[in-house]
């Protein structure tokens, strides 16, 4: 491995990186900083290289003294008793050093606390609560979003109730999904111990605001925007509720936070922009925009009125900050129209699905790496992107929906692993000279399976599996990147779901393994002709229609609204139209990609025909959302699966070693954390309308009894 | 049969349900399965159907050579599944466990087809 540079590196800095990280970190109530720096367990420090290596440079061309006003790197803080990033560390591994809880003793979990939210669906927001929620853990606090964004501060080791921070989103808001999947923090290295906002809470939310509060009570900061809140759909356009939302937490990369927005899919062209944008973490000013179609004209704002430029594509999941190289990565979806692409603009295609290195201080392009050519697929890219030292260089994990990890080179770009080239695609016959003929894929490692054949149509009988083979064979299918039709349905697969999506894959950076957890599930879908669309878009309805994303949306601008059936699944027996298993985790070679296990991933318990629960315990494989955390101990922790279990696995093995069933579905990525000298675990159990899991309002934290 | 002078033997009504039952699977294989031979596929499921029908109108009529004409549906049943999909069980859900049940419910009628040739005295009918 490639572990001693850094390591050397690390402990070189060691000494003043954690003297510089106490001073401007501190405030009052938060020892976190301090503290990490003295108790860490003996199996941090061969795991903090990647993370160690991007705070400790920065640390050193800062100087002891940061210059007022500059966009200087600040030192990160370290995982370990904290869980002080929604990826965990820096570099977002999902990975944490703590290893108080081992395969030999985990099956003495158990709960700890048990923590409600209390935010429920009321009224119009039933059937839309999606909260894929994951705290963060500072200091003594647990910070977390609500599915309606209410900021709230939990106590880690009791899980009492600190304050909260209610920004009062209506239920219009919510787009697809009532989603808050967490929030970031930022120390103002100026401001003073007990300083007032010192440190500060900062989310996005579902009716676009950026908020920040205090860390210490929850007191909206005053200097940021407006008391605290910074509108986002300034520039953005007409205002239409729940057509651009944000559910990611942002990034914050040398003071300045970024953030892209949810752009509900499949309603126009002529949508809210996909515009990505920073802002000053202290006054909230914007700071630069990258609008991709005018990068230059619109990085300070567009001209007096106009707006942003609309229908590109869009970031809504979570980019990974940078601080060393002041880079931010953002992993870009599609244009507001998925799945018909003649109408889009160069600029558009040029970075559809791709993902994109900005300077963060300036928003300028660094690079950018295309994983879909003329995405017609709604591949957007949805994990969040891991920042390592691979092979001694430093490197950006990218896994994308269709199952693919690339490594690129974080400071160029360029592709580390092999990159094939798929050609000769099928161009179909709605728009052959728009569908790319060829496509790259990674040749390193895919989550991605074989092509279907008829053969494996599949139900629970004769009967059923004869519908669905005739549902095949009606169908245009020429295999991966088959392009959308309209004479007949057109199976796409891998689904929209992924392959890896928003939870991403966690990195043992010790061991030197990837674990990607990840959908197996085709989508069957048909363009739907113009007059025969029934719907209308979001801004010319009355009321808020709901449904599966997808379900004959308009598309309006297209020739054609878009028909999806996610997951392609018999409308009469409710049941998957192939076999199961329907997603897995895999464990995965950091250095060679070479697969070392891999399993299906949720039980059959809550699943059966008709919607039946079967209660059988057998590692069916259902699909799955949200990702895992691994340990210093060798455990990988995820619920994810449709089963409602929080499980335990054997990271040399893939073993489920312990389980616990939850309140609601666990479609969220859990967090691992130290609290008094005792190691916690934790899930948020709030569940999600698209997985058809119960919802609820629990967070749920688990340790050893003590 | 219509032709015969003697008046229709009497057949067990749950054999009779067990046939009608399959004459309508049967039919929907059928039709099922004649569609998916036009859309270019499988030739299984309309053979399978002819079976199931056969099967469930001897049934009605008390014939015992519904079980013989079951089992060569439920043989070749087998063989087609194994040559198709082999040992993934998943896949061998649809294709042998309904086809399965329906062997022993076929097999379970035996007494009473057997007993209404043989007239055994002690069989209810």
């Amino acid at each position: 491995m490639t572990r001693s540079l850094p390591t050397l590196l690390l402990l070189a800095l060691a000494a003043p990186l954690s003297a510089q990280e106490a001073a401007p970190a501190a405030e009052p109530g938060d020892q976190a900083v301090e503290a990490e720096a003295a108790d860490s367990p003996a199996g941090e420090d061969r795991s903090e290289n990647s993370a160690a290596g991007i705070a400790a440079e920065p640390a050193s061309e800062a100087g002891a003294a940061p210059v007022p006003g500059a966009r200087a790197a600040q030192p990160q803080r370290e995982v370990g008793a904290d869980w002080p990033f929604w990826g965990g560390d820096a570099a977002a591994t999902r990975y944490t050093p703590l290893d108080q809880i081992t395969p030999a003793n985990v099956d003495r979990l158990e709960r700890a606390f048990v923590y409600h939210t209390g935010d429920l669906p009321e009224g119009t927001a039933e059937g839309t609560y999606s909260p894929e929620t994951t705290p963060l853990k500072v200091g003594d606090d647990l910070l977390l979003c609500s599915a309606m964004n209410v900021l709230i501060s939990v106590n880690a080791a009791t899980g009492e109730e600190n304050w909260r921070f209610d920004p009062g989103v209506p239920n219009e808001a919510i787009p697809y999904g009532a989603t808050c999947r967490g929030v970031a923090l930022w120390t103002d290295p100026e401001a003073a111990e007990g300083d007032p906002c010192a440190t500060r809470v900062i989310e996005a939310t579902l009716d676009a605001k950026l908020v920040a509060v205090d860390i210490a009570d929850g007191s909206p900061c005053e200097e940021f925007g407006e008391n605290g809140t910074v509108d986002l759909w300034q520039d953005i356009g007409e205002r239409v509720p729940g057509w651009y939302a944000v559910t990611a937490p942002p990034a914050i990369v040398r003071g300045v936070v970024v953030t892209g927005a949810q752009v509900l899919d499949g309603q126009a062209e002529e949508a809210p922009s996909g515009v990505v944008r920073g802002f000053d973490a202290r006054t909230g000013e914007l700071a630069w925009a990258w609008d991709l179609a005018a990068p230059e004209q619109n990085r300070s704002g567009p001209p007096e009125g106009e707006v942003y430029t609309r229908g590109t594509p869009n970031m809504w999941t979570t980019a990974t900050a940078d601080e060393e190289l002041g880079q931010v990565y953002l992993p870009m979806g599609n244009s507001a129209v998925d799945y018909y692409g003649s109408n889009r603009s160069e600029a558009e295609n040029e970075y559809a699905t791709s993902l994109v290195a900005l300077d963060a201080t300036t928003g300028e392009e660094v690079w950018h790496f295309q994983t879909v050519r003329h995405d017609v697929w709604d591949y957007d890219l949805g994990s969040q992107a891991t920042l390592l030292d691979w092979l001694g260089t430093p490197a950006i994990l990218l896994p994308s929906k269709q199952g693919d990890l690339y490594i690129l080179d974080r400071r160029t770009g360029e592709p580390l692993t092999p990159v094939g080239e798929l050609t000769d695609l099928p161009q179909g016959e709605i728009e052959p000279d728009y569908i790319s003929p060829s496509q790259p894929y990674s040749e390193w490692h895919t989550l991605r399976m074989e092509p279907l054949e008829a053969k494996d149509s599949w139900g629970a009988t004769p009967l059923d599996q004869l519908w669905c083979r005739i549902q095949f064979h009606r169908a245009n299918y020429d295999g991966y990147f088959t392009p959308p039709s309209s004479d007949e349905p057109w199976i796409q697969y891998p689904g929209y779901n992924g392959g890896s999506d928003w939870g991403s894959v966690a990195v043992d950076t010790a061991r030197g393994i990837i674990v990607a957890n990840y959908n197996d599930v085709p989508n069957y879908n048909r363009l739907v002709p113009r007059d025969e669309v029934e719907g209308v878009p979001i801004d010319e309805q009355d009321e808020r229609g709901t449904g599966p994303e997808g379900a004959a949306d308009p598309q309006v601008g297209a020739p054609y609204g878009i028909n999806v059936n996610a997951g392609w699944r018999n409308p009469v027996t409710g049941m998957p139209c192939v076999a199961p298993p329907y997603g897995g985790i895999r464990a995965i070679d950091l250095d060679t990609g070479e697969t070392l296990w891999d399993r299906p991933l949720g039980t059959a318990r809550r699943n059966g025909p008709f919607g039946i629960p079967s209660y059988l315990p057998i590692d069916i494989g259902t699909p799955n959302n949200g990702g895992s955390v691994v340990t210093a101990s060798g455990l990988v922790f995820i619920a994810a699966a449709t089963d409602n279990l929080f499980r335990a696995i054997d990271i040399e093995t893939g073993e489920t070693l312990w389980s616990d069933v939850l309140p609601a579905g666990g479609q969220a990525n859990p967090i691992a954390y130290e609290a008094n000298g005792r190691q916690y675990v934790l899930v948020t159990a709030m569940g999600h309308h698209f997985m058809e899991t119960l919802v609820g309002d629990s967070v749920i934290a688990y340790a050893l009894p003590e | 049969m219509r032709d015969k002078t003697p008046p229709r033997p009497r057949v067990h009504p749950a054999v009779a349900v067990l046939g009608w039952i399959c004459v309508l699977l049967g039919l929907l294989l059928l039709a099922g399965g004649l569609w998916l031979i036009v859309l270019g596929g499988s030739w299984y499921y309309a053979l399978a159907g002819i079976g199931l029908c056969a099967t469930g109108l001897l049934l009605t009529r008390g014939n015992r050579a519904a079980i013989w004409v079951y089992l060569v549906t439920w043989l070749g049943t087998l063989a087609w599944a194994w040559w198709e999909v082999g040992s993934d069980w998943w896949q061998q859900v649809p294709r042998l466990l309904a086809p399965t049940l329906i062997l022993v419910l076929v097999l379970l009628c035996l007494p009473a087809l057997g007993a209404r040739r043989a007239r055994h005295p002690g069989v209810p009918s």
